[in-house]
């Protein structure tokens, strides 16, 4: 069953538990027919998704997908179901791999600064409430889906294209100001962070337009 | 307490990955000190996680599995442990690990603006930005400038005011172009910062002729 790609997969109600034992399984293991089921699920994915996200040719894209299925398997011993589930884990690998051979085609590194260290990722991660984590968790699963299209609409352009808010405004031919209060509004739905920020708009850094 | 928070645009671009390198930097300082970003930044990956599964999929080669597995067995691509660079600055004392890690190896260049104000380029190979670290002398005013690029600013240790309020440790400041402020710092205590500019500020009034960070570029 974990081998037939699709079916399995595509059960996001299930997806957390089975995924996170998987990698548990890799990380504990070095369980190469858990990897294969991670590696059937999610390869095929990952290589739409980085072809999508722009700056990544689909000759490169499987590079990347191995580049990232291989950190994948170095890294499950680190793997923590309590601070990640499987599919944001591999995403911020994918997210991670993705940033250091765009800044490598660019030259852009001198100082070796991998996207791990910038982000501060790399061990120990920092310690999350996961009772927050998991409540948020479970308010995006199921507000995900229900966003009103507007919304949905301009945070797949951000996820899956790369793009920055004002980016999303110039492909959209909105304002950035109407960029901006729709991800605010999508992540009010989602109550994201439980962050009164955004609940209110009044206290963030920048000035709003 | 922290109460200047990056705006929710800015986040989702950081967790996905948009933000050019600077910025990332940014953010991260912040959310070493601002539990509420970092529990938000984890379900903005959430998203991402999930919205990878919901995507399209391409099928990817036969051989792709295989491949892999012999690269795992013959140690190639072996994650690495970054060489730690110690930076013996003795800033680096008072600041996030997070942020010390990132600083160069030895003494930072610390350039004197004013009397109060000593600004130091931290290098992040960008050419756009330049993150630098700034620090105003207890009750020290920084010059009135004028931003011609964004500016974001963290505080980082001790606290600076300027027209628009208090800010503390953790506090993430973006000034948009157009904007002209004059911080300084609480009298009782030195301020530190770490600041990315987009672009380089122009000092108004009599020292105008003193853009500081025209500074850095070879003279």
């Amino acid at each position: 069953m974990m081998r037939s790609n699709g079916t399995v997969g595509r059960c996001l109600v299930n997806e957390g538990t089975n995924w996170n034992t998987m990698i548990e399984r890799i990380g504990q293991n070095q369980d190469r027919e858990a990897f294969s089921a991670l590696f059937a699920h999610f390869s095929p994915f990952l290589k739409a998704f980085l072809i999508k996200s722009g700056g990544v040719t689909p000759e490169n894209a499987e590079e990347l997908v191995q580049e990232t299925m291989i950190k994948v398997w170095r890294k499950a011993p680190t793997f923590s179901a309590s601070q990640a589930s499987a599919s944001t884990w591999i995403y911020t690998i994918a997210r991670n791999t993705r940033i250091d051979w765009l800044r490598k085609q660019n030259r852009q590194n001198p100082d070796e600064l991998h996207a791990e260290d910038v982000y501060d990722e790399r061990e120990d991660p920092t310690p999350y409430s996961s009772l927050v984590q998991i409540r948020n968790k479970k308010h995006i699963n199921e507000q995900l889906g229900k966003l009103p299209d507007e919304q949905a609409e301009v945070l797949k352009l951000m996820y899956f294209q790369g793009k920055s808010g004002q980016q999303v405004a110039d492909t959209l031919g909105l304002p950035l100001g109407t960029v901006k209060s729709r991800i605010r509004l999508a992540l009010n739905k989602m109550k994201l962070g439980l962050m009164p920020a955004y609940k209110e708009g009044i206290t963030q850094g920048g000035s709003y337009t | 307490m922290i109460n200047r928070h990056p705006e929710s645009d800015l986040m989702v671009e950081y967790a996905t990955g948009s933000l050019p390198l600077a910025h990332t930097i940014a953010v991260t300082t912040h959310l070493q000190f601002c539990e509420e970003c970092r529990n938000t930044t984890e379900s903005l990956k959430d998203i991402g996680g999930d919205l990878l599964q919901s995507g399209e999929s391409i099928e990817v080669s036969d051989g792709l599995l295989d491949r892999i597995f012999d690269c795992i067995e013959s140690g190639k691509d072996e994650i690495s442990a970054p060489l730690k660079k110690l930076c013996s600055d003795k800033v680096a004392n008072d600041l996030p690990g997070y942020v010390s890690n990132l600083l160069p190896e030895g003494n930072l260049d610390w350039r004197k603006l004013t009397s109060s104000l000593r600004v130091a380029p931290v290098s992040v190979g960008e050419q756009d930005y330049e993150l630098s670290l700034h620090r105003i002398n207890p009750g020290g005013k920084a010059p009135k400038h004028y931003h011609r690029g964004r500016e974001i600013t963290v505080v980082l240790k001790g606290s600076f005011s300027d027209e628009d309020g208090v800010y503390q440790p953790g506090d993430f400041i973006v000034r948009e172009p157009g904007d002209t402020h004059r911080p300084f710092a609480t009298r009782n205590e030195e301020c530190i910062c770490l600041s990315v500019l987009e672009a380089p500020i122009r000092l108004t009034g009599l020292k105008s002729v003193l853009n500081p960070f025209l500074s850095f570029s070879p003279s």
